[in-house]
């Protein structure tokens, strides 16, 4: 089980007190009619799935509920990084 | 370890897990069921615009408590104030109060093993979890607020349908 | 005979024998003693039948190791309680206690004499890969044939066949420093880290501390010593019987702590064995090394053994393996162990070494002791099927030979250290020519070997050998390897004949290292012989992953607590207890458990629905609906977050008002649905399905959080806060008038898809005035404390006006009856509101919503999408089975056209026939059409109907 460095909690929380939340820095389109059926199809559906350095949100659902943003290493499981939601691609 | 120590069979089914007012360990902590209060979740973007709302200072940083007021994350509160207090419901303003008196209920964890009592189900470090401290995590599958009034008793917040199993989870402990 | 007591020594208690039984058949043994020790003592050296070739086997070590010895244990109280047998457990880790029933396995009719032993005369059919190369052809004849003739005859134990009958438990724990291994080298680095008030935590699998110390009599009161010191802190925690399975990220540990197996099943009280999930600031690995055995023609016999595993015997336990005992070394520590043996009273005849030249003081000492010595020579053969009766050694495997008549062989192979949990964490290994073997290298977490299992222990010097010299070409002999799954030196030869160059597919094609006990004694073997055979370093060959668990554990310990009544949390409502009583059949609806229909006086589940739905047709009946999600959306920015979520509008809904939403997800398909109500203008309460409510409050906060952080609204959830009860049927307005106060229910004051706060029954309600049934309904929220007293009172005053409690399989019946889809039984993830033929909730004008874009895509406005239809069966009494396929030609050959399938599919009192919805491929276009849904044996009419609505269509019965 994983330790997770919470942002907002600031300590790091046991795994089990989260959710992962699927790759990060993927913002809805502010306008999405204004997309091209191939554009929202890639923002839908298209992930980068990368080898290593991957940038991801999770949850502290059960604990202060915010979601964040971590950077992981898909290789070794190990996180680099977590930081809030909103704040700029590290 | 484990000599002196007996387990009565549960021959029920998880259907029949009931709630009870009382019950004694065999490690000597006890666990209590407190009677129903009133209690609020409170929503604001900041501490101070919540205190300006319901009229009272409520703490700043996550995991801190204040008059029994805890700060469960960067917008949200639990309000379990004295009996007769009464928070205002901040109609028209940017915050969000609501009664969840009925939601949940408080199981208390009480004994010099009580930490221990809760670390069977609860992956936090709770032998260093300071005293005045309250946080949302889970024991085992189920959400809780564990909230740490003295060193020796943990007040366990829990919603009302899981309080049952709950309840004998933590009589099914067995301290080594 | 071979194996006997040694008159004095070892740490049993002579004081205190222990009767038990192998196999049926009484022995003794003492306290203290393992079952493997005192089953040797007693002469028994047979202890099981080979997996594939079902040889007989012996022990071959006395540790966590062993292979062979693999026993069932039964504990039951009373008779043979098979739902308390073990299957698998090695001897060597048994502790004996009085009363213990212990069974060998993998034999039949018995031990000595086995059928299956044919096996090991046809063993030539039999090579690597057999299982992949012979039973290939005919197919047909695999599952009818093959299989089950493999599967009886493959295995090893057999599964308890009744259920568990006991307790496990389950603990987190915190430290700062955790040891495992509790030999020396673990005791001092426990000791040390607790100088300065650590928390630290000390696991060892066996019955006491020590480790490989406890077969040297000299460190015994070391030990004993430092392991009081330890006792004596109180921030160690010492685990015995404790075995660290798995090494995981961050340095958590998992560790199954043994609590009663080591106890006569009537001593023990409380939970068999617990399951310790540790977090530790470092971990110290001190779990020891492992000797490797020698291959030769003839080393499975039982009575050749791991000369570690006679010195264990001899010293701990006090047990000879044999009356004249024979040593095959190609390390120093078998010359050690000679003499251990010999000072313990053994009878060691000869000590054989491939080696021309070994340390002079290692052979002066043993030739003092009168042990012949026979330097540069290898046993080649070994006489005996049930146990050693003599040995064949030549000068270098090939050149002159000579007999011995001995009645045990110890081999002495070198050492493995242990490297397997260092290797689940990641840890990295290099190769050490000096020990043969691979020792921890670079960590991956905080984390240090220590001891024999770092390397950093002296166990003298050695060869590392694929298999020893002999005089008959490899695939002529029969030089085990692996010994619990029979691979054999020609295997992994064979495999690399066959063409393969990795060990990672020589372990799978002969599954050298698979078995139970994880290659702990083969994987440095095999390795070296696939070396010889490849031409290849060693090095170059690669390792195999290790992976958790180090040794087999219980299904139970890694339960916990998740057993019986607590497997899982059972939610009930408030209300529950009084359906309970009145006799409710129940269903499960995700965690929840919810009444499915109130029998009365013998009624089934038929007859039962059918008096509860013309109830609340023709009178009025109640039903909880307390599960029903809840959130309450407040901050002056409600009705706009929710008018993004939802497909419909929800600005201009008026305090007071409800409004059914319909809630999609990104990709526009349908997720949830709910009646929500404007309490003020600030503040909405919001209804999600049963099963959804977790699902959409995380979902919306995803929204809230991520996309739209800038509206000042915020979401609780309330699903516990409010006891729901649904008063539904024409006399509804009747049964809850008295009860209510502050609320003017007339038809005018208070229409349908409204809400009203007020209080019933002197407590606080949020009264709705919505209808899941299409007839005159409310949904009376309560504080769920004062649920239990509002039903019973709407209950008795519902009396005088034939009320009628009513439960979910009820509900459904009437929701469909008006075409009322059910989120997840109707939809499937795959339907959009149109397909759904819920196109009315989608606001046309809206720019956005969660889900708009999406609808937009070309497929999801082609032709040919399912969609929801109703069916109506040509026999009115033939009611289709949910989830039956449905297609346009029945004459069609298979596989068939399938056009879709029925969702939802119910008897209808009300309108005196079946009735049903399907999603069928264009089913509106196939209006008034017939379609089949093919069963076995027969083929089933019905009739698409465009509209899901079979009873009042007009909703006049709403509004009233």
């Amino acid at each position: 089980m994983l330790l997770i460095r919470c942002p907002y909690c600031e300590e790091d929380r046991p795994e089990v007190e989260f959710v992962y939340g699927g790759e990060a820095h993927i913002a809805r389109p502010l306008d999405p009619a204004a997309l091209s059926d191939q554009d929202w199809e890639h923002y839908l559906y298209i992930r980068r799935n990368p080898r290593g350095r991957h940038h991801e949100r999770w949850r502290h659902t059960h604990g202060c509920g915010r979601f964040f943003n971590a950077v992981r290493d898909t290789v070794s499981d190990r996180f680099e990084q977590t930081y809030k939601a909103g704040e700029a691609r590290r | 370890m484990s000599d002196a120590i007996a387990i009565p069979p549960l021959a029920v089914a998880g259907t029949d897990l009931a709630l009870e007012s009382n019950a004694v360990l065999p490690g000597g902590v006890t666990l209590t069921l407190e009677p129903p209060a009133s209690r609020w979740s409170l929503r604001a973007r900041t501490a101070e615009a919540l205190g300006a709302v319901i009229g009272r200072a409520v703490p700043t940083r996550i995991g801190e408590t204040l008059d029994g007021i805890a700060c469960l994350g960067p917008d949200e509160w639990l309000a379990d104030p004295p009996a007769g207090t009464v928070v205002p419901d901040g109609a028209g303003q940017p915050v969000s109060v609501v009664d969840v008196s009925a939601r949940g209920v408080v199981i208390r964890v009480e004994g010099a093993s009580a930490a221990r009592v809760l670390c069977s189900g609860c992956p936090l470090d709770l032998e260093r979890f300071a005293v005045g401290r309250a946080t949302r995590t889970v024991f085992e599958t189920v959400e809780v607020i564990v909230w740490r009034e003295q060193a020796d008793m943990f007040r366990v917040f829990v919603w009302r349908s899981f309080a049952p199993w709950l309840w004998h989870a933590l009589k099914a402990v067995q301290l080594g | 005979m071979s194996g006997y007591r040694l008159p004095a020594g070892g740490r049993i208690n002579r004081a205190a024998p222990l009767d038990f039984t192998f196999d049926g058949r009484a022995h003794r043994g003492f306290a203290g003693d393992s079952l493997a020790s005192a089953l040797v003592a007693s002469g028994q050296m047979l202890f099981g039948r080979s997996f594939k070739y079902h040889r007989p086997r012996g022990i071959l070590g006395m540790g966590t190791e062993e292979p062979n010895a693999l026993v069932t244990v039964d504990r039951g109280e009373t008779g043979p309680g098979w739902g308390r047998a073990t299957p698998n457990l090695r001897a060597p880790s048994v502790a004996l206690y009085q009363g213990l029933d212990a069974q060998s396995q993998n034999r039949f009719p018995s031990l000595k004499f086995d059928l299956g032993a044919v096996n090991d005369r046809l063993g030539a059919l039999f090579p690597a890969g057999f299982y992949n190369k012979t039973f290939m052809w005919p197919r047909s004849a695999w599952e009818k044939l093959y299989e089950p003739a493999i599967r009886r005859m493959a295995g090893l134990g057999a599964s308890p066949a009744t259920r568990d009958p006991d307790h496990y438990d389950a603990t987190y724990a915190h430290c700062e420093v955790l040891v495992v291994g509790g030999g020396l080298a673990g005791i001092d680095a426990a000791l040390a880290a607790a100088q300065g008030g650590s928390r630290v935590i000390l696991i060892d699998e066996q019955e006491e501390l020590g480790g490989g110390a406890l077969s040297d009599q000299a460190l015994w009161g070391e030990v004993a010593d430092k392991a009081m010191a330890l006792r004596r802190l109180d921030n160690v925690t010492v685990l015995t019987r404790t075995t660290a399975f798995g090494y995981y990220h961050q340095n958590f540990v998992g560790a199954v702590e043994q609590l009663t197996d080591h106890l006569a099943p009537g001593e023990a009280k409380g939970a068999r064995e617990r399951l310790w999930r540790i977090r530790a600031g470092e971990v110290v690995l001190a779990q020891g090394a492992i000797e490797r055995p020698l291959v030769f023609d003839g080393n499975d016999v039982p009575g050749v053994m791991l000369s570690s595993a006679g010195r264990t015997l001899a010293v701990r336990y006090g047990v000879a393996v044999g009356r004249a005992v024979a040593v095959m070394a190609v390390h120093d520590s078998g010359w050690r162990d000679a003499l251990a043996l010999k000072a313990a009273g053994v009878n060691v005849v000869a000590l054989i070494d491939l080696r021309a030249q070994v340390a002079a003081d290692l052979v002066s000492a043993v030739r003092a002791a009168g042990i012949a010595v026979h330097l540069g020579h290898a046993v080649t053969g070994v006489s005996g099927r049930h146990g050693v009766s003599g040995i064949t050694f030549a000068a270098d495997g090939t050149g002159h030979s000579q007999q011995l008549a001995v009645d045990a062989l110890l081999m002495a192979g070198g050492w493995t250290p242990t490297v397997h949990l260092w290797s689940h964490a990641k840890g990295s290994l290099r190769w050490d020519a000096g020990w043969g073997a691979y020792l921890p290298d670079v960590p991956q977490e905080n984390c240090r070997a220590v001891g024999a299992g770092a390397g950093a222990w002296d166990l003298g010097s050695g060869l590392a050998l694929g298999t020893l010299p002999g005089p008959k070409p490899i695939w002529q002999t029969k030089a085990f390897v692996d010994f619990q799954n029979d691979v054999k030196a020609r295997d992994i030869d064979l495999a690399v004949r066959e063409g393969m160059r990795s060990i990672e597919h020589i372990k799978r094609y002969t599954t050298n290292g698979m078995a139970t006990d994880q290659g702990k004694t083969s994987n440095l073997n095999g390795l070296q012989i696939a070396s010889g055979s490849l031409g290849r370093a060693v090095t170059d060959i690669g390792l195999t992953t290790f992976r958790p668990p180090y040794t087999p554990q219980t299904f139970g310990a890694l339960m916990g607590h998740h057993k019986d009544a607590l497997f899982q949390p059972i939610r009930k409502t408030v209300i529950d207890g009084w359906a309970d009583a009145r006799g409710a059949v129940f269903e499960n609806v995700a965690q929840w458990r919810r009444a499915r229909y109130f029998p009365q006086g013998g009624e089934d589940m038929h007859a039962a629905v059918a008096r509860e739905c013309l109830a609340v047709r023709q009178n009025v009946g109640m039903f909880d609906a307390s599960t029903l999600g809840k959130i309450e959306v407040v901050g002056p920015d409600a009705a706009e977050f929710l008018n993004r979520m939802y497909t419909n509008p929800w600005k201009a809904l008026a305090p007071g008002r409800c409004r059914y939403g319909l809630l999609l997800r990104e990709d526009g398909f349908i997720t949830d649905d709910g009646v929500s109500a404007r309490l003020a203008p600030d503040r909405f309460h919001l209804t999600t399905t049963t099963g959804g409510a977790a699902r959409v409050l995380a979902m919306m906060e995803d929204y809230l959080q991520t996309e739209w952080s800038d509206l000042d609204v915020w979401l609780t959830s309330t699903t516990e806060q409010w006891a729901v009860i649904a008063v539904q049927g024409p006399l509804a307005r009747e049964v809850i008038a008295p009860l209510v106060e502050g609320i003017d229910l007339s038809r005018e004051a208070f229409p349908h898809m409204a809400i009203r706060e007020g209080r019933i029954c002197g407590v606080p309600t949020r009264l709705f005035r919505v209808s899941f049934t299409g007839e005159l309904g409310y949904e009376v929220n309560v504080p769920a404390e004062h649920g239990r007293m509002v039903w019973e009172a709407i209950h008795a005053a519902g009396q005088a006006h034939g009320i009628t409690p009513y439960g979910t399989e009820t509900m459904h019946v009437l929701r469909a009856e008006k075409g009322y889809v059910i989120v997840g039984q109707d939809t499937d993830g795959t339907l959009t509101p149109d397909d759904a033929g819920m196109a009315w909730a989608v606001g046309a004008k809206k720019p956005d919503f969660v889900g708009k874009r999406s609808l937009a895509r070309p497929d999801m406005t082609a032709p040919g999408r399912k969609q929801l239809v109703g069916l109506l069966t040509e026999d009115p009494n033939e009611v289709l089975e949910e989830g039956a396929q449905i297609v346009a030609d029945p004459a069609q050959p298979v596989p068939m056209t399938m056009l879709g399938h029925v969702t939802s599919s119910y008897h209808s009192a009300t309108l005196g026939r079946s009735i049903a919805m399907a999603v069928i491929a264009d089913g509106r276009a196939r209006d008034g059409q017939v379609i089949h849904v093919p069963m076995p044996g027969r083929t089933i009419r019905a009739r698409v109907t465009a509209s899901t609505v079979f009873y009042d269509a007009q909703g006049s019965r709403l509004d009233v």
